[in-house]
Parts: structure tokens; sequence; C-alpha cells
């Protein structure tokens, strides 16, 4: 039988892609960035010390969304986008 | 689950009912209840109900696909809907997908929330939408397909799947359906809707992200200002994801309570602001981490109290249910938003 796709959509247009140059994992200004629930900082807390036995650490910042609930605002992105080269994300619960 | 989002129609062998439910729970589609099958009659009968209406839709998030009419109309047929029905889904869809209502925050959190419609207007006659005895429960079509149709297109054009995008810890009996009409007939109020600038005669749906309802019991008080006092009492729950002021909720009065209410001259704005200045949590309440939480989430205390929401506006009052001494809280996501969009009827045809 035919039937219609219950889960049809259209995708949006590509929208291009940026490559970023590589990477220095051992110096590259780095942020650990929180959704802002009290496990995620201890998450990232824990990271960013097995981090210190293997790369510099004063160059690694800490930041968390507003609130876990809602989405991180476009400028805290490109803050992120601007002054860091690798971002790692925790999602704590 | 598969993903075949790339065709609008698809060729499947043909099945026999068993066969069916068994094809749509291997694809992912279902609530886990067996489906209509989503034939092209079927569909085509489906959008017959919201012809004239082509204003687009936004995508639709975590899988950031635009839907078609068409899409949106199978999973109406398979959530059991009449034609009929259509218009009121498509305004709910609308309707959560309004930036406030913050459908991604509210589809992927581990809280149990759900989209909780109310419907407004004269089309909860002519759809015989249950706004009264058991409104929050089983046995009207309407009532039990709007809300479910509306879950069926997060899940399958959306993607928000149970334990892949959805990570509620519980879900909640509401992710079925959640959906009531106001009784209007019975409230000593102006309706909800008219509340929010729409007149009358329009039909409207509401949607916020929220729990099911908590029911607020009150046999003894004759007052309404000791009605007010007890549902005071039971909303200041420092478990609720609204605790500290974070977002909006519903207050359902039931046409007795409601009553009373009114006979003592309480108008809606007054209802609002007693709840709002005296539904409080004690800071004894809260643990010192959670306090702390608060502190820098900028919802510090406010003389050893905290809030339990933002403004006496964000405190949502409508009436339904039958007669009995109860009312219903309906607590929020908290990160959310009440949302209100009028229905289109169909063009005429």
């Amino acid at each position: 039988m035919r039937i219609v796709n219950p889960t049809f959509g259209i995708a949006p247009q590509d929208e291009g892609s940026a490559t970023a140059g590589p990477v220095d994992w051992l110096n590259d200004p780095m942020v650990l960035f929180s959704n802002n629930k009290p496990n995620a900082r201890e998450l990232l807390e824990g990271v960013r010390s097995r981090l210190a036995s293997i790369r510099r650490i004063d160059n690694i910042d800490h930041i968390a969304k507003g609130s876990a609930s809602q989405p991180a605002p476009p400028e805290m992105i490109n803050d992120v986008v601007r002054k860091y080269r690798i971002a790692l994300l925790a999602l704590g619960d | 689950m598969s993903d075949t989002a790339e065709a609008e129609v698809l060729d499947i062998p043909e099945m026999d009912p068993d066969a069916w439910a068994d094809f749509v729970e291997a694809q992912g589609w279902t609530d886990g209840l067996p489906l209509v099958p989503p034939t092209e009659d079927a569909v085509a009968r489906m959008m017959d109900g919201a012809r004239g209406d082509n204003e687009p839709f936004a995508a639709i998030t975590p899988r950031l696909l635009t839907p078609t009419l068409r899409s949106l109309a199978a999973n109406a047929v398979m959530a059991g809907c009449r034609p009929a029905y259509f218009p009121a889904v498509l305004a709910a869809l609308r309707a959560v997908l309004v930036a406030d209502y913050n459908l991604h925050g509210t589809l992927a959190t581990t809280h149990s929330c759900a989209p909780m419609i109310m419907i407004n207007g004269p089309l909860r006659h002519a759809l015989n939408i249950n706004c009264g005895t058991n409104c929050f429960g089983q046995g009207w079509r309407a009532n039990a397909a709007i809300g479910r149709a509306l879950q069926l297109i997060l899940n399958n054009v959306g993607g928000a799947r149970p334990g892949i995008m959805d990570r509620s810890t519980f879900g909640s009996p509401a992710k079925y359906t959640f959906c009531f009409g106001e009784n209007e007939e019975e409230s000593p109020f102006d309706p909800y809707h008219v509340r929010q600038g729409f007149r009358a005669d329009e039909s409207v749906v509401t949607v916020i992200s929220s729990e099911p309802n908590h029911n607020l019991n009150d046999h003894g008080s004759t007052t309404g200002r000791d009605l007010l006092t007890t549902f005071a009492g039971g909303i200041a729950a420092p478990t609720a994801n609204t605790i500290s002021a974070k977002g909006p909720f519903f207050i359902i009065l039931g046409p007795e309570h409601a009553a009373t209410i009114a006979r003592d001259k309480w108008t809606v704005p007054q209802i609002q602001q007693f709840l709002f200045d005296t539904a409080r949590v004690p800071i004894t309440e809260v643990s010192p981490e959670n306090q702390e939480r608060y502190e820098t989430g900028g919802n510090p205390p406010e003389n050893g109290f905290y809030k339990v929401a933002p403004t006496p506006d964000d405190i949502h009052v409508a009436v339904a249910g039958g007669p009995g001494k109860h009312s219903a809280w309906i607590p929020s996501f908290g990160g959310t938003a009440a949302i209100s969009i009028r229905v289109k009827p169909p063009a005429a045809g």
C-alpha cells in the first residue's frame, strides 16, 4: 500500500561549511562550556584536572550558559568562537 | 528505528493490522499504541479539514526539517483525528514553534514536561472537546487525538524520540496526550482567550510545556480567600521546576471553587496577585546547595522566601472540570511560555 511518510520534512538549504585550521591540543586556548547544572561543572573541573598532566592549563577558562533550560545566547557562542580554539561541552544532570 | 525522511510517499507491502502495528513500532513512529495507516486517501481527507491554510511552518527541532501539510496530516491520521480536528492540531504546532515556548529545551530536557493544549471558543462544541467532568482524562476522541497528533508530529517530523533526543527521566502520561477545553459556560470569569485579547467567538489554542495536573483538594474552605490560601500552600513547592521564579504555570479552577471565589468578588488579576504574594517557599525548605544555585542564577530569596513565579501575570488562571471540590495546578517546565494562537477555520469549499 502507499502511505504518506509521517517523518517527511524538507531539509534546510546547505549553508556552506567552514574549515578550521589544525588545533594545537597542548597549547591552544580552551573553554570548558557548561550547561549550568552542578554536575556539568563537576565534570568539567575533573577534565581540567586531568588535562593538567598533559598540557598547559593557564589558558583554559570555564563558562556556563545562563540557564540550563534555555539555549546559549548567540553573543556567548560568538565570544567562544572568537576567543578559543577548543571548546569542551558538558551536559550534566 | 529507521529514518525515511527522504520520501514523502512510501510504497510498503500490504499488511494486516497486527503486521502494521509491528511495522510502525519498528519504524519508531508510534507512541506505543496502534496507529491508523496514513494512506494517501486518508491523508487527503485530513488535509481537506485545513483547506486554505497556506501559512508555512518553521522547521521542527531537533531534526530541523520543515514539515509539509501532508506529513503533518499523516500524523493526524495516525493519531485518530477527524479532519475537523486538523486546524486545532496545526494551531497547536504553530504555538509550540513560537520561540518563547522553547521547544528544543522542552523536548530534550530530563524534566517530565509535555505540551499542554487548552482550547477556547466555539470549536470546543464543534469538535465535542471535553471541558467538564474528567476533562484531563480518557473518553473523548477530540481530547485524545488532538494532543496525540501533536506528540506524534514532534516524535516523527521533529525527531524527539524517547530515550534518544527526548531525555526525560520519567516522561509522563501527558506525553500521550494533554488536551482539554476551558469550561467557559461554568466559568464566572471572562474566558481565558478573551483575557488574552481574542474575541469570544474566535477559537484559540493555548499551549505551555507542563507537567500533568496536580490536584488542589479543598472540601473545607467556604470563602474565596480560604480557598486561595489552600492553593497557595499547594503550589509553594521547593521541588517544582518553577521554584525561584523560573517560569509560568496554570491554575485550573474547578467550577465549584471558581463560583465560591467569584461570589466573594475576586477578579482574575486579584487571584493572580494573591497567589503571587502568598505562594512562597521558605528558605528553610531549600538546601544550602540549591540556595547557592538560585543565588547565582539571579533569583535570590526575598525576606527569607522564594517566589514561585516571575510576576503575577505568569500565574495563568482558567476554569475547567466538573462538579467537585477540586482545582488543579499545572506546573510548567519553567523555561517556557504560554502561547495562544487562533485556530484557522477551513476555507469554504
